[in-house]
């Protein structure tokens, strides 16, 4: 009792010293999220546009729109946030069961292990409330009904220049016509979507991608819009914790068999970001149009301690069908694999539109201990085509998936240890192919994080949903060891750093060998204020990739690649911010030429009037060719994420406006440009432009209901 | 005009890429930035005006100076500059309530070659943030082949990242792209600097800087300035683009302020840099 006291006296002791006025000090006034500030912190440094960065950013955004009641959320929850330690968490939890619930954001302040900084990045992200869910709710119709997170987006984007695929068709030497995009530049989304954390989640998202015509033709399947997805999810439902209907995500263990979007990878957050969360089923409403489930999951929970998932998947998905002309062949038909542009803009992609029928079952049990110190479970995938897959007959091709059928099993564990989290998962497919993460995240100090995590993905390792941590973009033909290490050695310092060894055991495109590679990571950063931050960062990546000495037989060489970045960022006032990036690139193979890579650029946000915001950005970018290209995170309109390569030398400027009409209604404008210097076009087949300038323009608009 | 030009790339060939600051670039203003190795977008001087005209929101009396600069000992490449600045409305936490007004007027170049600069610069400063715009008109003269003349609008911001102690300043010249001529394309150059300093006390500072013009390679700048005595400060600096080593010394007597600076580039040789600067009393 006394314990309990001293804790009730700490925290109001905290909550009296606390800068805000007494009035407001009992209602935590929760800040503005920053999102882009979140992103540049776990993108560290984006190098590739095949990430699906859009993606993972709108889950993220998704999820951190709900904030996480800290007096209900569960250990695996609070992980998944990826701003808390273990130790943290451990010490939330242990004050929660001691205490009891939390009376105000304040009261973290009395919580060992929670310094001001961790506040102030969790605070967006979270409220105190004690309220309990499942209490005294009405019918789910009026719950709907009421809700307030419940909005329709509608975006429209374009290019304004004329690019070749919307000209008028040339004629070959055989008199046939050369390929031209479909439809019109304009690229059109409409989303709905009406959700309540841990109650319920319907949406429907509807899409046109530029060069994509409106088409209604039942039989080849296209109804309007090129792409459509839909969701019906309910939670807490007694028993049943979850059902889905319709699009949704899954993510269990480590990802090694079922990863959704919500994942980062290797960044500048190196402890949390490595290990995934057993999130389980989510609702889908982004506009990835391969990598998603189509059909019903459900989670139930058997007892307190277990649960249990169950799904179906039925799906069509791009792939080039190709009929075997020999009569022996192992297939009469095949395709070389799915196809996850989601582009149908000329009459290939359509011929190969949802060619391919993908069926997907299986389920997860997941048994977490009452403390929720210990969970661990049992995943199983069945994945069946109607169409056999078969890549094309080249030797880094040997031991990919081949055939109509897969499963794949894994058992996954999670422990804490006093100041250690111990997880992992392990998984086999058909074909005797197997895969392994495991890892530890350790708060050695109260300043002092740590991370380990080894992974081994064999050369035969099948899985189509799976993305634990790894350097591939798939989980196949790689082993590797990652160390993540952060420190806060002074009050406003902040040192973060990982080196992570991988090895290719077989051949990979364009890689003629095995393979191997390393890459560190080290970010120097300083918060002199609440509002500003200041940080360096250093990144060097050597991975061996065939090397242009000999064209007949090539080589793999080591390649590297060094980039720095140099980031400030102030908010001086608040309606004013600035942001200022320097980043360098230098790349190297073998010993040839240092090639180089520069970009300077200057933003500015500012908030006119209080309905109204603008921000502004102009860069000017140097690259010596395509390897030394810059990828610089751009602000872009909510629920867009935007990284367009830049090189060669030019310019880069955009201007986005976002205005609050109404309590309702929100609109967003932008407008963006490149410019290069001594370029007589820009781009290349049907997307090329002639003249030195690529501009676009962006429309949205947001009405809650 | 064909003729013009390719008399203009010739000049521009044999100048070398020392010459890079020049061509209508934002180019050096004031002793005090070239003794420092031109790393001056954080200071907020007079010579704001055309090192980064935000630095101008600062001053609190009205100021003109003069500055010339000689290239490497040859009277082709001389320029001179005549600056004012002017405080509007009156002082409010030691600055100008409605920020500062400035103008300059430059030439560089001799009879055969020159190039004029009529400049308008208006800097505010807020609580640890400070912001300004200019207008340059910008004029290319060659000796009986005419001249060409164009506009360029210019952006500078100075924010205090630890108040008086740590600055980051960022500097944009010639933002539209202004064209001299269609002829090649050829355009003023646009230039994007950014840079930081550090003023542990009131004697010492240590800039940092990066600058980039879209057709060249970028350049980091180095300096330092070490106020050794009330009225005397020494100074010392390098830039890796032009490959410019550099130092100066800096008076202060009443309200006239004297700078010098020296310039070393290995091959091209010594290069001289005098700017004075007066204080007037406020009315």
């Amino acid at each position: 009792m006394s314990r309990k006291l001293m804790h009730r006296l700490a925290a109001f002791l905290g909550l009296f010293l606390s800068i805000v006025p007494a009035l407001q000090a009992q209602e935590y006034v929760r800040p503005a999220a920053d999102l882009d500030r979140l992103v540049q912190e776990l993108f560290a440094e984006i190098q590739s546009d095949q990430v699906p960065y859009e993606d993972v950013y709108e889950t993220l955004l998704q999820y951190y729109q709900t904030p996480l009641n800290l007096n209900t959320a569960t250990r695996e929850e609070l992980r998944s946030l990826l701003l808390l330690s273990e130790a943290q968490i451990s010490a939330l939890l242990h004050h929660r069961e001691q205490v009891g619930m939390l009376l105000s954001m304040y009261e973290l302040q009395s919580i060992d292990g929670f310094d001001l900084r961790s506040i102030y990045r969790v605070a967006p992200f979270a409220t105190v409330l004690d309220g309990i869910v499942g209490g005294n709710r009405g019918p789910l119709w009026q719950r709907v009904l009421q809700e307030d997170n419940n909005a329709l987006l509608v975006r429209y984007e374009r290019v304004l220049q004329q690019r070749k695929g919307y000209t008028a068709p040339d004629t070959t030497s055989t008199g046939r016509l050369t390929s031209r995009y479909a439809g019109s530049p304009d690229k059109l989304l409409v989303r709905y979507r009406v959700s309540h954390a841990h109650d319920f989640s319907f949406g429907f998202t509807a899409e046109k991608d530029a060069g994509e015509a409106f088409s209604w033709n039942p039989g080849s399947r296209r109804y309007g819009a090129d792409f459509y997805s839909a969701h019906f999810v309910v939670h807490e439902r007694g028993r049943l914790k979850t059902l889905a209907l319709g699009d949704y995500q899954l993510q269990f263990g480590q990802g090694l068999l079922l990863s959704s979007g919500f994942q980062v990878g290797k960044g500048a957050e190196t402890i949390t970001s490595i290990r995934r969360s057993n999130v389980g089923v989510r609702p889908y409403s982004s506009v990835l149009e391969n990598s998603f489930f189509r059909g019903a999951a459900a989670t139930f929970s058997l007892s307190k301690t277990l649960q249990a998932t169950a799904f179906a998947s039925w799906k069509k998905v791009d792939a080039s069908i190709q009929t075997s002309t020999d009569s022996l062949a192992e297939f009469d038909e095949f395709s070389s694999g799915v196809l996850l542009t989601g582009l149908h803009r000329t009459t290939t992609d359509l011929a190969n539109r949802k060619d391919l029928r993908e069926l997907i079952s299986g389920g997860n049990f997941t048994y977490t201990s009452r403390n929720s110190n210990f969970s661990a479970g049992l995943t199983a995938v069945d994945t069946h085509f109607d169409k056999a897959i078969l890549r094309r007959s080249e030797p880094y091709n040997a031991f990919e998936f081949r055939g109509m059928h897969n499963l794949a099993v894994s058992t996954h564990y999670s422990y804490v240890l006093h100041n250690a989290l111990l997880f992992g998962e392990t998984a086999r497919s058909s074909g005797g192919g197997w895969g392994t993460v495991n890892g530890v995240l350790a708060s050695l100090a109260s300043n002092v994080d740590a991370s380990v995590l080894y992974r081994r993905y064999t050369r035969d390792f099948h899985t189509f949903y799976g993305n634990a941590l790894s350097e591939n973009t798939r989980n196949i033909n790689e082993s590797g060891l990652y160390m993540g290490l952060k420190m806060r050695p002074l009050y406003k310092w902040e040192i973060s750093a990982y080196y992570d060894q991988f090895r290719f055991s077989w051949l990979k495109y364009q890689i003629g060998a095995p393979s191997q590679g390393h890459d560190w990571l080290l970010r120097v950063a300083f918060s002199p204020s609440k509002t500003s931050l200041l940080y360096a960062q250093m990144r060097l990546r050597v991975k061996d990739h065939d090397g242009d000495l000999d064209p007949v037989r090539p080589v793999p060489v080591p390649t590297e690649r060094r980039s720095v970045l140099l980031f400030y960022d102030a908010n001086p006032s608040a309606a004013l911010s600035l942001r200022t990036r320097l980043q360098g690139t230098h790349y190297r193979e073998n010993d040839g030429p240092r090639r180089a890579g520069y970009v300077l650029a200057q933003d500015v946000t500012v908030a006119v009037v209080p309905r109204v915001q603008l921000s502004a950005r102009y860069a000017l970018f140097d690259t010596d060719d395509y390897d030394t290209r810059q990828y610089v995170f751009e602000r872009d309109v909510l629920y867009a994420f935007s990284v367009p390569p830049l090189y060669g030398q030019g310019t880069r400027v955009y201007a986005l406006a976002e205005v609050k009409c109404s309590r309702h209604l929100t609109l967003w404008l932008r407008y963006d440009e490149t410019h290069y210097r001594h370029h007589a076009t820009i781009g290349s087949g049907l997307e090329e432009i002639q003249g030195p300038r690529r501009s676009q323009v962006k429309m949205q608009v947001r009405y809650k209901i | 005009m064909r003729k013009l030009y390719s008399c203009l790339c010739l000049f521009l060939l044999v100048s070398g890429h020392t010459l890079l600051a020049q061509g209508n670039g934002p180019g050096v203003r004031g002793a005090r930035a070239a003794a420092l190795g031109n790393s001056s977008v954080t200071i907020s001087d007079v010579w704001a005006i055309g090192n980064n005209v935000a630095g101008l929101g600062q001053l609190t009396q009205p100021t003109i100076g003069f500055y010339a600069e000689n290239r490497f000992l040859s009277r082709a490449f001389n320029t001179a500059a005549l600056v004012a600045a002017f405080p509007l409305g009156p002082l409010a936490n030691g600055k100008p309530k409605s920020g500062v007004v400035g103008f300059e007027a430059q030439r560089f170049g001799d009879k055969l070659y020159s190039e004029q600069r009529l400049g308008v610069g208006y800097g505010y400063r807020g609580s640890l943030v400070s912001i300004g715009a200019r207008l340059d008109v910008l004029q290319v003269s060659i000796e009986r082949l005419g001249s060409r003349r164009t506009a360029a609008l210019s952006l500078g911001g100075q924010a205090e990242i630890i108040p008086k102690q740590l600055v980051l300043g960022a500097y944009l010249y010639n933002l539209n792209q202004a064209k001299l001529a269609e002829y090649q394309d050829e355009r003023v150059p646009t230039v994007l600097k950014a840079g930081l300093s550090y003023r542990p006390n009131n004697k010492l500072m240590l800039n940092l800087e990066t600058e980039k013009d879209v057709e060249q390679s970028a350049d980091f700048k180095a300096g330092i300035e070490y106020r050794l005595l009330e009225a005397l400060a020494l100074r010392a600096g390098f830039a890796t683009l032009t490959e410019q080593t550099t130092a100066g010394l800096g008076f202060q007597a009443g309200h006239l302020q004297i700078e010098y600076a020296a310039a070393w580039q290995t091959v091209l040789g010594l290069s001289q840099h005098l700017a004075i600067s007066l204080r007037l009393d406020a009315k």
